[in-house]
């Protein structure tokens, strides 16, 4: 039986009704320390939705969501974090690791409103009262990083033992080094969308931290089949919007991926890979060249079960990879190890031999379900000032595939180099090499139109070329090469003032006051190169939808209009290793899918 | 503060001394000589008060750090105490004799961090949680999201995205 005093209680609550609150109405609207921990603010121009402080959230107050406004692009997700604060704790842990530190907590803490629902919102993208309060609690300066902001520091051949042989540079990571750098990946995966061939970046990175190095392999080659090479050499434009950059450096998401192809050896590539059999499907594709875009057609035609075969004009395979890249950079070696594989999934190349000369286009697609090309750019071009005609100016790609070939390559003591990009640093730094195994000493000078700061050529190249003694002297343009009879006797310059109009259009200027000699018995033209089609027949051609400046056009799927022709590498996009990659790898599935509607 | 951890280590063995600030410093202890230690600052050195007593989970060390944080209200400094106890018999003398407010701390430590002080009055009550069935929450191989993602629901509503993810969406739907 319920007690009286059971029935009775609540009626004695009711004396309560004329008591002041306990809880009293702040009198003073004191304002919080100057360090509390109050309601979010975000700078939203700043914060590039890497989500990162969504993934440290204990709570799991934060969503990742687009906002108005905001758009998607490189290096932006176009995301925001909206924060629900039935959840949050105020423990400003997500400040802790904002990667831009665009994100910082107000002392803002009291707020009345009787929808649940305004208390979820985007910070900085929603206006709120303390959006432009100084005092809150912001990320800690230096020191309190939640990860490393430093990249682990990779060895390097000293200049004095590297300058006169072609042995590789770069050493490559420990594996403790390797799982220090991997430690500092946010795994926002932001880079993804940056990478040509669209990596999985953070997959490849975990797998490092999780040492299944197997693991890492399945997922490199899932885009890219050749990771030895584009360990090295790839222009790694993921690193350029990685979110640790931002405040630190980036990821070394190169050497990472270089470390995974290392540990992987190459007996073992076949079963990590799950590659022993592969089902035939009876159809034939032919390719033209041997460069990335058409060994990575080769490789995921292969995997199709498709019966490639590779038609080389040189007698090695690789392309530009083999024939342009200097050895210091890309070792043969590791090239081979990841063209070897390519070739056990039964691709076939057929060196030596020309399309266009020892066999005409027509044959091939004759012979073959569908042919793809991916024949680059190999002829240099001219800058055509008085003087080129002479014997002794060379073109850059020439004398590179030349040193490959192992031919006699013209080396005198005072070279000069046209041209700023990383061609023309391959070739004055291989130059140099020669020079100091010839002379026992250096003697060439690279220049170009655009000044320092512009060069196109990545800034490590600059700098480790003048450790190995070559003179980069930029900002000039070139005027005439001096000649007498069959010597050569130096380039006259002027200082070029501007490259690029205001549209960014090519159109230098110069200061003819400002000149310059330099003295030479040998110049070498590196301004770039241009494609040679002459293997598509005339009639062909005038069928074929190209544009204007005489590019093959082509599809998303990298085909052209003739339908059993496909396209990629530096034909069409790029010019660098990894779009040649992307490209092989989507025209393979749009053969695939050509051949299959067949 | 120098005089005061050279009286100190005239009678006491003191693994290490790191002055953080003027005013500041502190210094690790064995479990077997801290309260004797404490109780000898406390009483001869003029430490009249404890400021708090907090731990740190060293879960790769496999140890529990303590911190005993004493102030001394004449000189007006603070001398912080610290004591490694191992993970696997997380176990301390009490200091409740000393202040009548360390049995609040050591109930907390208790319930937050799994530290039993035995003797130490009301040390096994629960403190803030209530009907707690997990590992205690202060230890980091608790799992925060984990608990708060099956035990707390989301607001119905909520939506996030992937940033990899949305920007394949966005920027290049047909690969
Ligand atoms: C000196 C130099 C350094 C470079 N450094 C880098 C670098 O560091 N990182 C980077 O990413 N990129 C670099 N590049 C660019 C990169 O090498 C190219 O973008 C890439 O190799 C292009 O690939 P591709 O498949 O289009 O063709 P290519 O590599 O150019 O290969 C084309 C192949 O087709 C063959 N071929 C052409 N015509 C025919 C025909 N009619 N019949 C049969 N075969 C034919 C050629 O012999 C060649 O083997 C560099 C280029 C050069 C020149
Ligand atoms: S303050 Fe803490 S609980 Fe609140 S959103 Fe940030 S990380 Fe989550
Ligand atoms: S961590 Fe910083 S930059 Fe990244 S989404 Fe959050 S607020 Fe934006």
């Amino acid at each position: 039986m319920a007690k009286l005093n059971d029935i009775l209680s609540p009626f004695t609550a009711w004396k309560h009704v004329v008591r002041e609150p306990v809880t009293i109405k702040d009198p003073l609207n004191r304002e919080a320390a100057d360090r509390y921990r109050g309601f979010h603010k975000n700078d939203i121009s700043e914060c590039i939705g890497c989500g990162t402080c969504e993934s440290i959230c204990q709570n799991a107050a934060i969503d990742l969501v687009p906002v108005e406004g905001v758009d998607t692009k490189d290096g932006d997700s176009g995301l925001r974090p909206r924060v629900d604060y039935g959840r949050c704790c105020w423990c400003g842990l997500c400040v802790d690791v904002c990667t831009t530190n665009s994100l910082s907590l107000s002392n803002e803490y009291t707020w009345v409103d009787e929808d649940p629902d305004s208390f979820r919102f985007v910070p900085g993208a929603e206006n709120k009262s303390w959006d432009n309060r100084e005092k809150g609690y912001k990320k800690p300066g230096n020191g309190y990083e939640l990860y490393n902001p430093k990249r682990e520091a990779m060895e390097e051949l000293e200049p004095e033992k590297r300058d006169q042989s072609f042995i590789e540079i770069v050493q490559g990571y420990s594996k403790e080094q390797a799982e220090q750098e991997a430690d500092r990946c946010v795994e926002c995966g932001i880079c993804v969308a940056t990478c040509p061939a669209h990596m999985g970046i953070p997959e490849y990175i975990k797998a490092i931290r999780n040492d299944d190095l197997n693991e890492g392999l399945r997922v490199l080659y899932d885009t890219n089949p050749l990771p030895e090479i584009c360990g090295r050499i790839c222009t790694h434009k993921c690193e350029t919007v990685c979110s640790v950059g931002h405040h630190g450096d980036p990821l070394s998401i190169r050497w990472l991926k270089r470390y995974i192809a290392d540990q992987n050896p190459a007996e073992e590539y076949k079963k990590i890979l799950n590659t022993e059999n592969l089902q035939p499907t009876g159809k034939k594709v032919a390719i033209i060249g041997s460069g990335p875009s058409g060994l990575s057609a080769a490789h995921y035609l292969a995997l199709m079960g498709y019966q490639c075969t590779i038609y080389e004009k040189l007698p090695a395979a690789g392309g530009m990879m083999r024939f342009g890249i200097p050895e210091y950079r890309l070792p043969y070696e590791q090239l081979d190890k990841d063209i070897n594989y390519i070739l056990s999934l039964g691709v076939e190349i057929k060196y030596n031999v020309t399309i266009g000369k020892d066999i005409t286009l027509e044959e091939l697609h004759n012979q073959y379900d569908a042919v793809f090309s991916g024949t680059g750019l190999h002829m240099g071009r001219s800058t055509r000032v008085p003087g080129t005609d002479h014997p002794k100016v060379y073109q850059a790609v020439d004398l590179l595939r030349d040193i490959v070939l192992g031919k006699e390559v013209p080396v005198e003591e005072n070279i000069v180099v046209i041209g700023g990009g990383n061609v023309a640093m391959d070739i004055t730094r291989s130059l140099a090499r020669l020079q100091k195994q010839k002379y026992g000493k250096v003697g060439v000078l690279a220049t170009s139109l655009e000044s320092e700061d512009i060069m196109p050529a990545d800034r490590e190249e600059v700098i480790e070329a003048r450790e190995e003694n070559a003179v980069i002297d930029p900002g000039w343009g070139p005027v005439e090469i001096e000649t007498e009879g069959d010597k050569l006797k130096g380039l006259h310059v002027v200082k070029c003032v501007s490259v690029f109009d205001e549209n960014r259009r090519f159109a230098p200027k110069f200061d003819e006051e400002q000149k310059k000699f330099f003295p030479a018995d040998m110049v070498v033209e590196s301004i770039g190169q241009g494609m040679d089609l002459s293997y598509l027949p005339e009639a062909f051609k005038e069928q074929l939808d190209m544009d204007q400046r005489g590019r093959i056009l082509v599809n998303d799927d990298f085909q052209t209009s003739a339908g059993w022709l496909f396209a990629g590498g530096d034909i069409i996009q790029g010019p660098d290793v990894i779009h040649g990659i992307a490209n092989g790898h989507k025209a393979a599935m749009g053969i695939d899918k050509y051949l299959s509607e067949k | 503060m120098q005089t005061i951890i050279e009286n100190l280590q005239k009678h006491f063995q003191v693994v290490s001394y790191h002055q953080q600030r003027e005013n500041l410093g502190f210094l690790i202890a064995s479990k077997e000589v801290a309260v004797g230690l404490i109780t000898h600052l406390r009483d001869y050195e003029g430490f009249a008060h404890l400021v708090l007593l907090t731990a740190v989970d060293w879960i790769e060390d496999e140890h529990f750090q303590l911190t005993y944080l004493l102030h001394h209200p004449e000189k007006k400094v603070d001398l912080g105490v610290r004591v490694m106890i191992s993970r696997e018999n997380p176990e301390m003398y009490s200091i409740h004799h000393l202040w009548e407010q360390a049995r609040t701390y050591q109930r907390e430590l208790r319930e937050m961090f799994g530290i039993n002080f035995p003797g130490s009055p009301d040390v096994d009550k629960p403190f803030i949680l209530e009907g707690w069935e997990e590992i205690p929450p202060y230890r980091r191989d608790f799992d925060t999201k984990e608990y708060s993602e099956k035990t707390y629901f989301p607001r119905p509503g909520r939506e996030t995205h992937d940033p990899a993810e949305y920007m394949k969406k966005k920027l290049y739907p047909n690969e």
